[in-house]
């Protein structure tokens, strides 16, 4: 009895901890490209996956910093271990008191601190900072695995040796070293496992270009984990799973060996080599392939002078990568392609300067941030001669904040609107009213950022939305207060799917991906609301630290190209402002769709944002966050 | 002899200095100056902002509540997995540290699609005719990520003190006349005090301080105090205001570290 119900415990334990991996391992086999719709068996993610360059580059770049920093820290740990453990009692309490530094920290604020170190002392960001990160914070796992086994060594045999004529390091090697050697592995591979898994402390200090598994991952959580990820994820599981089986069924203390020893010769013999097998030579291929790999990807990036690069930093999911190929096809260039969430998140790492981007996709309001800061460098129109292209009203647009269309290119534009669901919606919707409606209690989605939030309300109540009126902020901000047990969730681009898994009947989001939602889910309708709305524009800058500034110009040059543009419109989904893209559309229903190019009619009420300045900004945080914690 | 021995901790010790040390004084300089570099005591006050406060009381209850299930539901099993052979045991170990394999992230995030309103438990309950589970977006789905993603850090030290529990300890106390709750409440909680220190500390911070959880369960609508810091430091861009609250952890760290020094002299409650 007793016994059942510890099975019973212990499999419920179980079913918490693998309820999500086998989730995710069910989605890697799902031929749709959403999480949020089951679309049938399919084996296309594994093979899409080693065609994913930059999955594959993570990958490897994971996996050569946990081995570096676990064999680093394994080294520095298991020295410092020995060192403290012959110290005196009090320098040793010191010692492991700093020792416990980083693992008591929090993550959030070892993250930030080493962020500030590396800033303060101009490293520039990238594969090393992250390393000396994973490295500071695995040492102490180390070091803690290994103590309690030193403890438990006698010093006499250690001294019995020295007696006998042994070196110290002969001594330590065979004496000391084989009795602490289960503490050092299993402090090794906690430190693999630790470095493997880190996310929060990586965010604080990657830099440009360089992505491990988890950085990537959050990058892609707005827009949808790509289903190669979990295919990936799904074959690293395997692949430790079937190591670990193999290497418990194979009997590791050596302890149990002598016992075979007196069974039949081939026994012994097949114990020793499959021994042999799966403790050095499996985990030596494992060394070889990833170093291989490694060194593979690692030349891949790093081939060509560094004058045939192009850094580009762009909004996440915002080009069909086939297009960076072909540009690196044609010209040589070899483009580093970093992405980021929001304008909020851009706007710093620019400035700061650690990574010179050549090329940025802001929206408007920062681009007339970014110019009022002095932060971008004009275009040289002569190497742009595809700017023709782009239809003259959108240049006229984006005048609003780049005043004599010096700074910027037109990339993307749209709207915000109401996504809704018919099903769920009966009445029809014309008006942002209807998101305080509490029949839709629970089943509304609401944009996640200041300035898309703020825009709501203040259009709602018949305000600009580059209002900095205290007043009429305050009435906003009541609204939004009194809106929020109403909503679900506050997103940014999870809006699409949950739109389509029929999760709300109610979300704020932009043009571009209501058109992606309705292919998806032929239920859900878009509309701009009578009150008006946003009218938003990305364009492409050059910050003025570019180092490739003529690459860059070659690209926006390239991406203006309408076969160009249209390979990326159809990927993107969001609106083109290059009118000779727009005619080569084949599909008529979408060339002539008003949710992807609406009439001048249905935009009279919309607006654009624009910087307001920096206290405006502050008194817009500042109401945003008390909204979020009411 | 002995002197020689102890130069070996001495690249740790530099490494510590550079990389552990003067990384947390540069919070407590930028905690400290304004953006120009002077001295203020103005980010401080941001402490007291009433939504500051009210993110790290939410913050404090939930990782209160969390390491305590986490600490009644590994107690258990930490004792059951002490009582297996130690041949089972180190496999039963890793089933523990496997998880971690698959992304964090990944993992988080697939309690998404399990917990969503048409999610995967929500179907099978309608198959089964059973009310809906709804705590998607809500503080109870946060409790969910943290006990999930920190349970493993809750069950290790536990195993590692009660394996070490002499059997004869609590025969003697049998032998004495002690049932099994007595025998367990005297002989041994007392000697897994280390195991539960350890354990509480390693589940009570990082659920403290997270801001991933509350992100990817909460909807975006439970701020906790992880999420206002990464918010000034990513979003909003005040690192000033960012480090003075970082500090405010600090705080709770410094706490956590006299306990542990206080219970754990030896290390013993190690996790791994």
């Amino acid at each position: 009895m007793k016994r059942q119900l510890q099975r019973i415990y212990m499999a419920l334990i179980v079913i918490l901890l693998y309820a999500p991996i086998i989730t995710l391992v069910v989605l890697s086999f799902n031929s749709s490209k959403t999480r949020a719709k089951w679309g049938g068996f399919t084996g296309k993610w594994y093979a899409a996956l080693f065609q994913n360059d930059t999955i594959m580059e993570a990958l490897y770049t994971t996996l050569i910093i946990a081995l570096l920093a676990a064999v680093i820290s394994t080294v520095i740990g298991t020295a410092a271990a020995i060192g403290i453990h012959s110290m005196k009692r009090r320098a040793r309490t010191v010692f492991l008191g700093v020792n416990n530094i980083p693992m008591l920290n929090g993550e959030i604020v070892t993250g930030i601190s080493l962020m500030l170190l590396f800033l303060a002392f101009r490293v520039r960001f990238g594969f090393l900072t992250i390393l000396l990160t994973h490295i500071t914070f695995c040492t102490p796992y180390v070091i803690l695995s290994v103590m309690p086994k030193l403890k438990q060594t006698s010093r006499y045999t250690y001294e019995a040796a020295l007696d006998l004529g042994a070196t110290p390091l002969r001594a330590f090697f065979t004496v000391v070293f084989p009795d602490i050697m289960p503490g050092v592995l299993s402090g090794f591979l906690m430190a693999f496992t630790l470095s493997l898994d880190d996310f929060v402390i990586t965010h604080f200090t990657k830099g440009a270009g360089v992505d491990t598994l988890s950085t990537k991952i959050y990058s892609e959580v707005r827009k949808g984990i790509k289903p190669e990820m979990y295919a990936l994820s799904a074959l690293l599981f395997v692949t430790v799973l079937v190591l670990l089986l193999l290497v418990n069924m194979n009997p590791q203390d050596s302890k149990s060996a002598p016992t075979f020893f007196r069974d039949a010769e081939g026994r012994r013999h097949f114990r020793f080599s499959r021994r042999f097998l799966l403790g050095r030579l499996v985990p030596a291929l494992l060394v070889i392939l990833v170093a291989g790999g490694g060194i593979y990807y690692g030349a891949r990036a790093g081939n060509g002078n560094t004058n045939d690069q192009l850094i580009v930093y762009n909004w996440g999911e915002y080009m069909d990568p086939e297009v960076i190929d072909l540009f690196e096809e044609e010209t040589g260039i070899r483009v580093i392609y970093e992405e980021f969430e929001t304008n909020e998140i851009m706007y710093p790492k620019v400035k700061a300067g650690a990574v010179a981007y050549d090329l940025v996709c802001p929206s408007d309001y920062m681009i007339q941030k970014m110019i009022d800061n002095d932060l971008l460098a004009e275009i040289n129109f002569d190497n742009v001669p595809n700017i023709k292209n782009i239809g003259s009203v959108y240049m006229e647009k984006s005048r609003a904040f780049d005043p004599e269309n010096k700074y910027s290119v037109p990339y993307t534009w749209g709207t915000v609107g109401i996504l809704y669901n018919k099903t769920m919606v009966s009445e029809p919707v014309d008006s942002w009213k209807i998101l305080w409606d509490s029949k839709y209690s629970d089943s509304i989605l609401m944009q996640d950022s200041v300035r898309d939030a703020f825009a709501v309300a203040l259009k709602y109540l018949g305000y600009s939305l580059n209002s900095t009126n205290i007043q009429e902020l305050s009435e906003a901000q009541s609204l939004l207060i009194s809106q929020k047990p109403l909503v679900q969730a506050y997103v940014i681009d999870q809006v699409r799917d949950k739109m389509i898994g029929n999760e709300a009947a109610l979300g704020v989001i932009y043009s571009g991906e209501a058109i992606f939602t309705q292919k998806e889910n032929p239920d859900l309708e878009y509309v701009i609301p009578k009150e008006g709305s946003n009218l938003w524009i990305d364009s492409w800058v050059i910050p003025k630290n570019a180092q490739h500034k003529e690459n860059a110009e070659k690209f926006i040059n390239f991406l203006c190209r309408p076969d160009i543009a249209l390979m990326n419109f159809d990927y993107i989904t969001y609106s083109t402002p290059n009118t000779e893209a727009r005619k080569l559309i084949e599909d008529e229903s979408i060339r002539n769709s008003t949710i992807a190019f609406p009439d001048d009619e249905m935009l009279a009420d919309c607006e654009t944002f624009q910087y307001l300045g920096q206290d405006a900004d502050e008194l817009y945080n500042r109401l945003w966050r008390e909204v979020k914690s009411k | 002899m002995k002197n020689h021995k102890k130069w070996l901790s001495g690249p740790y010790a530099v490494w510590a200095a550079g990389f552990t040390i003067i990384p947390l004084l540069m919070i407590v300089w930028y905690a400290f100056t304004t953006e120009e570099g002077n001295f203020t005591l103005e980010n401080l006050t941001q402490i007291a902002a009433p939504e500051t406060v009210k993110a790290l009381a939410l913050a404090l209850l939930l990782a209160a509540v969390s390491t305590l299930i986490c600490l009644l539901l590994a107690y258990p099993l930490a004792m059951i997995l002490a009582s297996k052979n130690v041949s089972q045991t180190n496999f039963i170990v890793l089933i523990f540290i496997l998880p971690m394999w698959m992304n964090f992230l990944l993992r988080t995030l697939a309690w998404q699609t399990l917990l969503e309103k048409n999610g995967v438990i929500n179907m099978a309950l309608r198959f089964l005719h059973l009310p809906a589970l709804e705590i998607i977006n809500t503080p109870y789905a946060i409790i969910l990520g943290m006990v999930y993603n920190f349970l493993p850090y809750m069950v290790l030290p536990l195993y590692n003190v009660l394996i070490k529990i002499d059997r004869d300890y609590i025969n003697a106390a049998k032998d004495l006349g002690a049932n099994s709750v007595q025998s367990f409440l005297r002989v041994t909680l007392p000697l897994s005090v280390p195991g539960i220190i350890s354990g509480v500390t390693m589940v009570f911070i990082p659920s403290l301080t997270t801001f991933v959880i509350s992100d990817l369960l909460g909807g975006g609508k439970i701020l906790l105090i992880g999420n206002v810091i990464e918010q000034e430091f990513k979003q909003v861009n005040n690192w000033n205001v960012g480090s003075a609250l970082s500090l405010v952890l600090m705080f709770f760290i410094v706490i956590n570290m006299v306990l542990v020094a206080k219970y754990d002299k030896d290390g013993e409650g190690t996790t791994f």
